[in-house]
């Protein structure tokens, strides 16, 4: 938002909200340009040339699109059986066909109900956005998935001769059901108020977050890089025509008005997990780190996401509590001889990183937005610099340098030993079950931290300050010591963290502790959703299990890092779940156009703040 | 004291390797206050472009004053490139979005720009390419001979070369920007970009010509790197940019002046914290450190910098 819009709409300035940051970034050379900032993006240009091109024709070049479609997943893709799924054989759609067969099929049927009186009344009840937007997010997987497909064929089995006429045709399917399906009108998608039966919510909520335990399993089940990144790509093309549906925000908003059952819920759910492993450590192992990165993600979602301290060095603190563990742990590399037990550990570890959190936090303090960002950034390659160098030739020996503390034995618990099977309920699980389990009771109460604090006085006033400081200031917040108990509290949360991943992972160095890492951590908030609880949460999982899945990628997952952290900003800086303030906050012009043309602001898609 | 002398030309060499990568912080700080955390990665991108200028342009038997300015072509040509798409297709769009957005961005642009090079910067091998620089590259050393000797001062060629390639970049810069059409247009946007505009100045254009002279500087700075340690990594760009920002700031960001001043500075103080600092606190694997403590002092006790600047929005 720039100058001259600020000027235009200062009425409506209450109800969209103004960073002290967005008001600095009004800097003056962003109004100079912005006669450019209303043309018409690339995808409203294809939009007028497809309706140009097509006219009234859309529906049925949608439809036989689809058509095509669903027989192209009745044809083989390949020849030879030698791709993950046999996807050879004629009227026999497996894996990546079957996904495509699902999208076109409910396709289809949503298209056809656009032409028969009764049954489009009754779908217009249902979705009172129409079926565009749908069966645009639906052809859209199609064809995605279909090239997808084709271009792993073409990758695993050498060369584009192994591609049968089939996955030719399910490609040529896909882009005409897309160019059909976008001629149709989309309605912005709004939220859903209908309201139902509390029970009826209540099992709503719990079917939901069942079918996401069911998802998540699903897809760790799937061994095969290619079948995982087609499935990959259902599921999210799934999401989008959900949310194009309406169905996400109706969801979202039933999960909201029930907070503590979906709560509830999802840790529930996040608890049966291990259950689905049987004594397979394999995923229980990648599940703790992910669960680890979300405990720490959601601690600096309390810096970053409500106090709006744009933290790069938070991974320090995990870094702190990391040492502290491994020092403590009574490893033959130890250079401390003392082993207390765990609880006071977890507690130093915590103590350690708060302290050092007031220690980087009072001078960064002073400091705000980009500068505060650089300082933090600063303090944290100081942590990883001194670790490297307290070993012994350029600083006492406290950290064995760049070895690091390896040998870290497990966890001992009151006679709960870490590094033995978990008998739980008569099931034999495998021994990262005990961290797994144990992080999610760590999880819990970050987030009960999180949710308290966001709606104690506290957190008003943190947002007050993410807000507007001076303002703040101003209103009588003591914006100081708020600030630097904010960034204290995400330290010692990243502190109590770190112990336990010294003991998950068996050894701490300070390699673990560079500055890309608390870019992943930022990312994830970014990611998911800058100050809400599920984005957050969801961001992690997805940074951390994404990549373990896509072993393909191999070296190249930085750079599809990199890639996707400009690509968010250029188009969903909100994330995937924003809070509804952020996104205003973001699509500020955009409320303001509908404003001036009498609408009411289109709310975005569920989320709280 | 002659020991103490050549700890200070060490730290006037670095500090002008520094200067060099402020001046492109700062021009750009200046016109759209934007820190553009990946200009490290710009200068980065410079010294592989002069790598393989040389290694793919045959540059290997002629002399070294025909390889450099082929080499310095190279390097800018990467440079500004790289710069100018970065400016079009990742900040042009958030310019007025929060500012959190383009900070992240360049955070992604960093990473990306790194992992570009590690994994594809063509490697000429004699008789066929291998993709990505993994590890460090040799660097060729075209700067050789005998060490000057001018009364007290004992300096190696490429050390001085180096110096003087600096302050002649930064006397071009400051006479472009003080006299020419555009540098004026500059100076121009850089007061009240809105009035420059009704004054007819294209300020995007502007905008990009400031990313376009950060980036020849940075290849310049690029080059030199690469000439003075014999060496080039993917990873350079990330810690000479930091540092390069701490001189920015130090000087007072948005001001010229200052970047020069604040690289000097700091790539003194980094010389002499290596060798003065007491017991095992001096020595190399200190000096980041001490480059970042001086960040932090400026940052929160000096956000204006030394010469000081309009940045009471900072902060």
């Amino acid at each position: 938002m720039s100058g001259t819009g600020r000027e235009r709409d200062d009425a409506n300035s209450a109800s969209v909200s103004h960073t002290s940051e967005s008001a600095v970034l009004t800097s003056d050379a962003g109004s100079a340009t912005e006669q450019h900032a209303r043309e018409l993006t690339w995808t409203q240009r294809l939009d007028a040339l497809l309706v140009a091109a097509l006219g009234r024709a859309g529906w049925a070049v949608a439809v036989v699109g689809a058509l095509l479609t669903v027989v192209a997943t009745m044809l083989p893709w390949t020849y030879t059986a030698e791709y993950p799924e046999d996807l050879t054989v004629y009227f026999y759609p497996a894996g990546p066909q079957l996904y495509v067969l699902v999208f076109a099929v409910t396709g289809l049927v949503l298209l056809a109900t656009e032409r028969i009186p009764p049954l489009t009344t009754l779908v217009r009840r249902l979705l009172p956005h129409g079926v565009g937007g749908t069966v645009r997010a639906l052809s859209l997987g199609c064809f995605v998935l279909a090239l997808a497909v084709v271009v792993f064929i073409t990758g695993t089995l050498g060369g584009l001769v192994n591609v049968d006429p089939g996955g030719y045709l399910a490609v040529l399917g896909g882009l005409i059901f897309s160019a059909g399906a976008r001629t149709l009108t989309s309605d912005t998608v709004t939220a859903i108020r209908g309201r139902l039966p509390d029970a009826v919510e209540i099992a709503v909520v719990a079917v939901a977050m069942l079918v996401l335990l069911f998802l998540i399993v699903a897809g760790l089940d799937i061994d095969e890089q290619q079948s995982f990144a087609a499935y990959v790509i259902f599921v999210g093309f799934l999401g989008l025509a959900a949310t194009r549906a309406g169905a996400v925000s109706w969801v979202s908003g039933v999960a909201g008005r029930h907070y503590g059952v979906t709560v509830t819920a999802a840790f529930l759910v996040a608890f049966l997990f291990p259950f689905t492993q049987g004594e397979s450590n394999r995923y229980l192992n990648v599940m703790a780190n992910v669960l680890i990165f979300a405990v720490v993600a959601m601690g600096l979602n309390i810096v970053i996401g409500l106090a709006g301290l744009l933290d790069l060095g938070y991974i320090a603190f995990l870094g702190v509590g990391a040492y502290v563990g491994a020092l403590l742990s009574g490893s033959q590399f130890s250079t401390i001889d003392v082993v207390p037990p765990f609880p006071v550990v977890l507690l130093a570890g915590a103590f350690a990183a708060a302290l050092f959190g007031v220690v980087i936090g009072v001078p960064s303090i002073r400091t705000r937005g980009d500068y505060l960002a650089i300082v933090t950034l600063g303090f944290g390659e100081i942590f990883r610099l001194t670790m490297n160098n307290l070993n012994g030739s350029s600083g006492p020996d406290v950290t064995n340098g760049p070895n690091g503390i390896p040998d870290i034995p497990h966890l001992e618990f009151f006679g709960w030993n870490f590094g033995e099977n978990l008998n739980l309920f008569g099931f034999e699980l495998g021994y990262f079950a005990n961290y797994y389990f144990i992080e999610l009771v760590l999880l819990a109460f970050v987030v009960l931290v999180f949710v308290r604090s966001n709606n104690s006085r506290v957190g008003r006033a943190w947002v007050a300050i993410r807000e507007d400081e001076t303002a703040a200031a101003a209103m009588g917040v003591n914006t100081f010591r708020l600030k630097v108990s904010a960034f204290v509290l995400g330290a010692s949360l990243a502190g109590m963290a770190g112990v336990l991943k010294a003991h998950l992972s068996t050894s701490v160095e300070p390699t673990q502790f560079q500055f890309l890492e608390s870019a992943f951590l930022v990312a994830a908030i970014v990611l998911g959703g800058m100050g809400t609880v599920t984005g957050v949460l969801l961001g992690a999982v997805v940074l951390r299990l994404l990549p373990e899945k896509l072993r393909f990628l191999d070296d190249k997952r930085l750079l599809i890092f990199g890639l996707a952290l400009i690509v968010i900003m250029r188009f969903r800086p909100e994330g995937i779940i924003p809070s509804r303030r952020r996104a205003a906050e973001f699509h500020e012009d955009e409320i303001d156009e509908a404003l001036a043309h009498g609408l009411s602001a289109p709310g975005p898609a569920g989320g709280k703040a | 004291m002659e020991f103490f002398l050549s700890q200070l030309q060490g730290g006037v060499v670095l500090g002008a390797l520094y200067a060099l990568i402020a001046l492109g912080y700062t021009m750009v700080y200046g016109i759209i206050q934007l820190i553009n955390f990946a200009h490290g990665e710009i200068f980065m991108v410079g010294a592989f472009g002069a790598l393989a200028a040389y290694t793919w342009g045959a540059l290997d038997g002629t002399t070294t004053l025909v390889a450099l300015p082929l080499m310095l072509l190279g390097a800018m040509a990467a440079s500004v490139s790289v710069a100018v798409i970065t400016e079009r297709f990742a900040y042009r769009p958030l310019r007025n979005a929060p500012r959190l957005a383009p900070l992240i961005t360049a955070i992604g642009i960093s990473v990306l720009l790194q992992e570009l090079v590690r994994l594809f910067f063509p490697i000429n091998t004699g008789d066929s390419v291998a993709f990505g620089a993994k590890s460090d590259q040799p660097f060729p050393k075209l700067i050789a001979g005998e060490r000057l000797e001018l009364g007290v001062i004992d300096i190696s060629r490429v050390d001085a070369t180096l110096i003087v390639v600096a302050l002649v970049s930064m006397v071009g810069l400051v006479l472009f920007v003080n006299r020419s059409r555009t540098g004026r247009a500059m100076q121009a946007t850089a007061q009240d970009p809105d009035t420059a505009r009704l004054m007819g100045i294209n300020v995007n254009r502007i905008i990009v010509t400031a990313f376009v002279l950060g980036a020849m500087l940075a290849a310049v700075a690029g080059i030199m790197h690469g000439l003075k340690y014999g060496n080039v990594g993917f990873r350079i760009g990330f810690i000479a940019g930091l540092k390069a920002f701490t001189a920015a700031v130090l000087g007072g960001i948005g001001n010229i002046g200052g970047a020069v001043v604040g690289g000097f500075f700091l790539g003194i103080v980094e010389a002499m914290a290596v060798t003065y600092m007491p017991g095992q606190l001096g020595g190399g694997a200190w000096k980041d450190v001490w480059a970042f403590v001086v960040l932090i002092l400026v940052l929160v006790l000096r956000p204006q910098g030394l010469l000081g600047e309009k940045v009471a929005d900072r902060a």
